[in-house]
């Protein structure tokens, strides 16, 4: 239940600032729409559909939401991959992979410094020459770029 | 060019080495992420559409579509050794299956899932090969008004045939339908939700977005969870199912395959839904039904071949009308615009290498994946015994290359992130995000074509009911959203039963 009242105010907000967008953009009528028309369809059936599930929320209707386990893991993530993006254009992708795949896997309970520095190291390395050599993506090569 | 005549052509293209090694690969890696559970056909296929980049289309979408059907094959294993689903599809054969692994028949439970499934499939490629062609020269004529409301109810079907609440269900689509509407809008070039960001003036991308609702989210879904496979110890020996296997089986695979075709062929249909309506219509004709649930080999058969007729029959619409009907089917959709093909009626003339070698490739594969799930069982349950660590840290990785090749910008990765995040607090509040990239795709068809429609009738909406096929597209879509009322009000006993 709180999840869908947490989500049914998130979409109400969210929904009324589409809205708010799509008027600002004009939206025209039917037979000529504007270019906010379709967002303001859009913005309203969410306010509309969240509306409905706050109700449902508060007449005990809830279904389908999962209490939250063990959250230091995914948290553990999402800030490493945070980190990645901001570093990923100035080190370069082998270094900035090396240090999300060292992430992932301790998070994941591989504790051997040896596997976590050997498999980080090998997964960086063998991915960047799969794709950026052998297939020709772009990847940014940062402080390696010297390596050519 | 007829049926036989594009059959023909079709196989010749499936058949070139290449194109074989493709559909090989497609099937070892369906194959795969199938056993395993923990990673789902939509984000395989986004995050291996930066592999294709570089590939001809007709290989890629014969790799990709390998994927997915292959996906379907291997979910069976670990339903049945695991009761763990490897894939959504793959559900309902833990009810039987697993019970029949515990009575040490684990062997003809996987034997029947392989060959029912290989029967379903081959049998709806032929009957897709059949009815595609027809299908498609029927949707040459649709104008913009027919093709707007032909996304209008595969929106609105897409919803109420998807698992879970509708009210979230709908919630997710108009989501998705203004994320879809970000960037410059299509007929006046006004910035719509930019905030000056020049990366958002092409709109919110598919595959960032894709990648990081279906892989990221999956990641950090499994990351919560401890990592428990317990393969149960059975004998992998006597594969092939026994004559009175056969005979309590064969009904149900029909019955299954028909099911999955139809629906499959449905918007928001696909291989899941199949697979639970097949086991429940087996158990109603059934003179006994209590069998189900206690290691009855029907209740194996008929949602295996269901979900394999499925998987088969949505490419149908993806090839025919340009319609994705569910959110791997999208990801193919969208591998095939970065390959600059619109898919539509016109990919059967403008493309026929593509259309007609993707259907002779699904023959091809479907023999491949037999010849892989029977003698090598032993070896996809071996698989099991991955640590999870190892593919998680694949997938970010795939996920990440993926998203920075969109356009080489590390913008992209960022919006992947986003997604991810966005997707797991989704999934865990029981917010389906299939509809949400559905609607994103078809979002921006649906507006286009509105707005084409108004252009061609001078302003008038009434050109949506006059157009026949738009007026039963229409009609169709309001019955659709009309059922849960009548549901209610036939629960509420203001409609008496039998009336």
């Amino acid at each position: 239940m709180k999840g869908d009242v947490i989500g049914g105010l998130v979409g109400v907000l969210v929904g009324v600032g589409v809205v708010a967008g799509a008027l600002a953009l004009r939206i025209g009528t039917p037979t000529s729409p504007q270019p906010g028309f379709f967002p303001f369809l859009g913005g309203a059936a969410v306010v509309l559909l969240s509306a409905i599930l706050l109700v449902q929320a508060g007449l005990g209707r809830s279904t389908g939401t999962e209490a939250f386990g063990e959250v230091r893991r995914p948290a553990i993530l999402i800030l490493g991959l945070a980190v990645y993006v901001a570093i990923l254009d100035p080190v370069g992708y082998v270094p900035a992979t090396v240090l999300i795949s060292g992430v992932i896997l301790r998070t994941l309970g591989v504790t051997s410094w040896r596997v976590l520095g050997a498999g980080s190291v090998a997964l960086a390395v063998g991915t960047y020459v799969l794709f950026a050599r052998l297939l020709g993506i772009e990847l940014p090569a940062g402080v390696l770029e010297f390596l050519g | 060019m007829d049926f036989l005549t594009g059959l023909g052509h079709g196989f010749a293209v499936a058949l070139t080495p290449w194109n074989l090694v493709y559909a090989f690969a497609g099937a070892v890696i369906g194959t795969a992420i199938g056993v395993l559970p923990g990673l789902g056909t939509p984000a395989t296929i986004a995050l291996l559409l930066p592999v294709t980049y570089k590939m001809d289309p007709t290989s890629a979408v014969i790799m990709l579509a390998g994927i997915f059907y292959g996906a379907m094959y291997g979910g069976s294993t670990t339903s049945i050794l695991l009761k763990i689903p490897g894939e959504a599809a793959s559900i309902v054969t833990c009810l039987d299956g697993y019970e029949m692994a515990r009575q040490g028949r684990a062997g003809p439970a996987l034997g029947m899932s392989a060959l029912g499934s290989f029967i379903a499939a081959s049998l709806s490629v032929l009957a897709m090969s059949a009815i595609a062609p027809g299908l498609a020269s029927f949707a040459l004529k649709f104008g913009p008004a027919e093709y707007a409301s032909l996304v209008f109810l595969g929106l609105i079907m897409a919803v109420y045939l998807s698992e879970g609440s509708v009210v979230k269900g709908l919630l997710m689509t108009a989501v998705g339908l203004v994320l879809g509407t970000v960037g410059i809008d299509p007929v006046f070039g006004a910035a719509r939700f930019t905030f000056g960001v020049p990366h958002l003036m092409d709109g919110v991308d598919f595959v960032a977005a894709g990648m990081g609702l279906f892989g990221i989210a999956e990641v950090l879904m499994n990351l919560e969870a401890p990592d428990v496979r317990n393969v149960y110890k059975t004998s992998l020996r006597g594969l092939l199912p026994t004559r009175d296997d056969w005979r309590r089986s064969w009904a149900a695979i029909l019955r299954g395959t028909g099911l999955g075709f139809f629906i499959g062929v449905l918007p928001g249909g696909g291989a899941v839904i199949s697979s639970f309506v097949a086991y429940a219509v087996e158990k109603r004709v059934s003179r006994h039904p209590e069998r189900f649930g206690r290691g009855a080999i029907e209740g194996v058969a008929a949602p295996e071949s269901a979900n394999n007729a499925a998987s088969t029959s949505s490419f149908i619409p993806l090839l025919t009308l340009g319609i994705p009907g569910n959110a791997s089917i999208a990801m193919i959709f969208v591998a095939l615009m970065i390959h600059g093909i619109q898919p539509g009626p016109l990919l059967f003339q403008q493309h026929p290498n593509l259309f007609w070698g993707v259907i002779a490739s699904m023959y091809v594969g479907n023999l491949m994946l037999l010849g892989l799930n029977l003698p090598l069982i032993g070896f996809w349950v071996r698989l099991l015994r991955v640590p999870y660590a190892y593919l998680a840290v694949v997938v970010v990785i795939f996920c990440i290359i993926g998203a920075y090749s969109i356009s080489n910008t590390v913008f992209d990765v960022g919006v992947m992130l986003v997604f991810g995040v966005f997707g797991y607090l989704l999934r865990k509040g029981g917010f389906p995000a299939a509809p949400l990239v559905l609607a994103m795709i078809l979002g921006r068809i649906l507006e286009r074509s509105f707005l084409q429609a108004l252009q061609v009738s001078a302003a008038d909406l009434s050109i949506f009911v006059e157009k026949p096929i738009s007026a039963a597209l229409l009609s169709v879509a309001a019955l659709v959203m009309l059922t849960p009322v009548a549901r209610w009000l036939w629960r509420q006993r203001w409609i008496a039963p039998g009336v």
